[in-house]
């Protein structure tokens, strides 16, 4: 190639690398720029928010040694032996970040926003009729449709409204049957919390790890491992107040932050012989972890002056930088993820699924095409006086509250759930649908058995990317009315709340301050910027994940 | 299932069977909620800026104070408490962020794209590109809270006459936001172009320098083109890192003059996010002129997308 010689025959294509050279590296220090510009400004931010040259030399030191030197080591010696060991011992690492962010969020979800009551009486109440229609179409397969939707429509009516219900209250009947919902709300006996949390979100995760581990090793060793899951969370809750921890929390910890990570290190060890070395990492950092905050505490050395802070993390806005905290924002940035989730998601696979399997290639698909492109061009301060026009003027919203917020975020983030769920369904091959088709599907069955099944993962990375910018919209907020500042946590979708990138701003503009710009907004950074992060990197975890398996 | 029954399953027609009705009628139900998005936009945008000018406000039916088209478009003082609206005050100053962050973002978006397409090693670009989706993930509100905290600061010991609030910083911070719009959809224009007209660059003699901007360049110019405007439009719609950074003084800057970038003003999205979040009551002149400002911006970016995907379609080499 013309590029790997100086010169070919004297005085014939004299070639110069020097200013080839020059322009690939120019073309490097261009892609750089913005990355390292970003990294400086990161770190600038962390050390304003984390302060850690605050900290003892001694702690420094301890830390150095218990933790950072021996990770490297391990890191240094998997990437000599296994580059997918370290891969999978670098998940490990940061699933137990991921799940630590998380336990957080649903931990406080049961503690101040939702009653696990409420909650339990509403898992029941939607699981128990899913069961029994389940149960009735099993029993009996060729049910026709309509008998199958009317027993569905009636399960869950009796489920969620009882007998007669509000179908008897306009007709005057008195009710004869409590509905599951409250029978369960008003029983004069209600499940401990923890066991609630155990039950509800504990037997999810047993259940997935039970199958994640246990491979194709069998029903036995699937049960055992949930079994064992579970015990693990019951024990945390038991163990949880003696170490000043309610058991409720404990069993949040236990069943999100704890059981994720472990589950995936042993489901490694036990399933992927080359990746077991990798195991050692996640068991090295924790280790190292809990060894240097022992040894700082034993020998008095005082860690940095964090603004980050516990305080800082569960105490309300106040008009002091020192005692202003974040909690209500956290609060209502995790209602509004969920509105926004359950708006956007089944709206916008819809969508997609439509234009790519059903529509015909006519004028009304084109305009479709045409619009959503549109749409993502839309800047999203307009899509906030969508909102603010629409819901709150014309449909009587009071200005924001979170529904008014998730449904304004889902209009926003709609067309790039659209063209990313677009992008993942097209990606199944169409032997699949043909051979679908072949076998005497129906288009419905196609898409639900075969269709979205295939696309799944690839929709999941676009909807968690998307919901991580709607995550940190501030504009349409401010737009629908959002308060800038909330001092309690929101506790239903009907309420007015504030979000994360909402308190920042409105603690770098209202609150304007040396006090302010050095202390608090620098935590509120770092914890936005960490949780959209996480976000982020799930979604790239998961494209690459099945991008590779194709 | 007995004998006489399976011919009547195989042979029946399925769709327009409940399953496949409802499942259909929701998914076109929700590919139609796109287009209901839009006509909301239009008409509510429509509506609410018709009731702020004098010649449309009679038509909607609307009494009260309006404001003149002409003032509105020509005008270069924005005061909403003496009355005055000239859009052109906020408009220079939407216009200098544009001029400003494009001066930033298009060469370092376009040599990112060259890089990652023709230079970077897969194993590279399999690093490279997680970071720039995740310079594109931060929140606008932090580059806004930078830009006002580490870069400002940093620009004053260059410049001292630097206000607090500053176009400048506000240029950079949107700039770097929108290099990996620019890298992205440039290097997929980039990737599409044939490898074998890169072969036909090298074997006419061609260096990698000359392939990457005599050939595969020229060949990528639709894409690369409609990038660019794609960035731009992103950039006029910019909101909180400006807001942040540019501060909240209305005034009309020559957006050709670059001792003007020293100087705060606020650009049409700032103006908008000030006037809502501020205590105007609903129905008033100055909530009116909100979306008489939300319109303008709607129509500008909606032209700018429209022209990109025309430039993207018309002027595509076709191989």
């Amino acid at each position: 190639m013309a590029t790997r010689t100086d010169s070919t025959f004297d005085g014939f294509g004299r070639v110069s690398r020097t200013a080839g050279t020059i322009f690939r590296y120019l073309l490097l220090a261009a892609t750089l720029f913005g990355l390292v510009v970003m990294t400086i400004l990161l770190v600038y931010v962390a050390n304003d928010a984390f302060q850690p040259l605050t900290a003892d030399t001694g702690w420094h030191a301890t830390f150095l040694a218990t933790l950072l030197v021996p990770t490297l080591a391990v890191a240094a010696y998997l990437y000599r032996e296994s580059a997918a060991a370290l891969r999978s011992g670098a998940y490990t690492v940061g699933l137990i970040v991921v799940s630590a962010l998380f336990s957080g969020g649903v931990g406080m979800l049961f503690v101040d926003i939702v009653a696990p009551v409420e909650w339990f009486a509403v898992v029941v109440a939607l699981v128990a009729p899913t069961a029994a229609v389940l149960a009735v179409v099993s029993r009996d397969h060729r049910l026709s449709f309509t008998a199958q939707f009317a027993t569905a429509v009636v399960a869950f009516y009796v489920s969620l409204f009882g007998v007669p219900g509000p179908l008897g209250t306009v007709a005057g009947l008195p009710a004869v049957v409590p509905s599951v919902l409250d029978g369960i709300l008003y029983a004069p006996y209600a499940l401990d919390s923890w066991l609630i949390v155990t039950l509800t979100v504990g037997g999810p995760v047993a259940f997935l790890g039970g199958r994640f581990v246990a491979g194709d090793r069998g029903e036995r060793v699937r049960n055992l491992v949930a079994g064992g899951v579970l015990a693990g969370v019951v024990v945390a809750a038991f163990l949880g107040p003696t170490v000043g921890v309610e058991p409720m929390p404990a069993a949040v910890v236990a069943a999100v932050g704890i059981a994720p990570p472990v589950v995936y290190a042993a489901g490694v060890a036990a399933n992927r012989e080359q990746e077991r070395p990798g195991v050692l990492l996640p068991v090295v950092a924790v280790a190292g972890t809990a060894a240097g905050v022992v040894l700082t505490d034993a020998f008095g050395f005082a860690g940095p002056n964090s603004w980050v802070t516990w305080a800082f993390l569960t105490n309300p806005h106040s008009r002091f930088a020192e005692q202003a905290g974040f909690y209500p924002a956290i609060g209502g940035s995790i209602l509004l993820m969920v509105a926004v989730a359950v708006l956007a998601f089944p709206v916008g696979v819809g969508a997609a699924v439509y234009l790519e399997e059903y529509a015909p290639n006519n004028r009304f698909k084109r305009l479709v095409d045409v619009n959503i492109s549109n749409l993502a061009g839309v800047p999203s301060v307009v899509y906030g006086l969508l909102g603010l026009g629409i819901f709150v003027t014309y449909l009587g919203q009071a200005p924001g509250t979170i529904l008014v917020g998730g449904a304004t975020l889902g209009l926003l983030i709609l067309p790039i759930v659209i063209i990313s769920a677009r992008e993942a369904i097209r990606s199944v091959p169409d032997d699949l649908r043909d051979a679908s088709y072949g076998m005497g599907a129906t288009r419905w069955q196609t898409v639900k058995n075969v269709v979205l099944p295939r696309s799944f993962s690839g929709i999941l990375t676009g909807t968690i990317l998307a919901l991580g910018r709607a995550i940190g919209e501030t504009a349409p907020l401010i737009m629908i009315g959002a308060p800038n500042v909330k001092f309690a946590i929101p506790t239903g979708f009907g309420e007015a709340a504030s979000a994360m990138p909402l308190q920042v701003y409105a603690w770098s503009s209202l609150y304007a301050g040396e006090e302010f710009y050095q202390k608090v907004v620098p935590a509120g950074v770092v914890v936005l910027v960490a949780v959209l992060l996480a976000m982020n990197s799930i979604a790239i975890v998961l494209r690459n994940k099945y991008q590779s398996q194709d | 299932m007995s004998g006489d029954d399976i011919e009547e399953t195989l042979t029946r027609r399925t769709q327009n069977a409940p399953p496949e009705l409802l499942s259909r009628t929701f998914f076109f139900a929700c590919a139609a909620l796109s287009i209901a998005t839009t006509i909301g936009l239009v008409v509510l945008l429509t509506g609410e800026a018709a009731k702020f000018f004098t010649f449309s406000a009679p038509l909607v039916g609307v009494e009260g104070e309006t404001a003149s088209v002409v003032a509105f478009l020509t005008g270069t003082t924005w005061n909403v408490t003496s009355g005055e609206f000239g859009v052109l005050a906020l408009v220079s100053s939407t216009l200098m962020v544009m001029i400003g962050s494009s001066l930033i973002a298009l060469p370092l978006g376009l040599g990112t794209a060259i890089y990652l397409s023709e230079y970077a090693s897969p194993r590279l670009r399999a690093i490279l590109k997680p970071g720039l989706e995740i310079l594109a993930g931060i929140p606008t509100v932090v580059y806004g809270f930078f830009a006002i905290i580490y870069i400002t600061p940093a620009l004053q010991s260059i410049i001292p006459d630097l206000g607090t609030f500053n176009l400048l910083a506000a240029c950079i911070v949107v700039g770097i936001m929108i290099i990996p719009m620019v890298a992205s959809i440039s290097e997929d224009a980039m990737s599409a172009v044939p490898e074998e007209l890169r072969q036909a660059g090298y074997g006419m003699g061609a260096t990698k320098l000359e392939v990457s901007t005599g050939v595969v360049v020229p060949a990528a110019l639709s894409g690369i083109f409609s990038s660019f405007i794609l960035a731009l439009s992103r950039a006029i719609g910019e909101t909180m890192a400006v807001t942040i950074a540019a501060g909240s003084q209305a005034k009309f800057l020559n957006p050709f003059n670059p001792g003007s970038y020293t100087e705060g003003a606020q650009p049409m999205t700032a103006a908008m996010v000030e006037l809502v979040g501020g205590d105007i009551t609903g129905g008033g002149l100055a909530y009116r002129s909100v979306f008489a400002i939300g319109f303008a911006l709607f129509v500008i970016t909606l032209v700018m997308n429209i022209v990109s995907d025309l430039v993207a379609q018309r002027y595509r080499e076709e191989y």
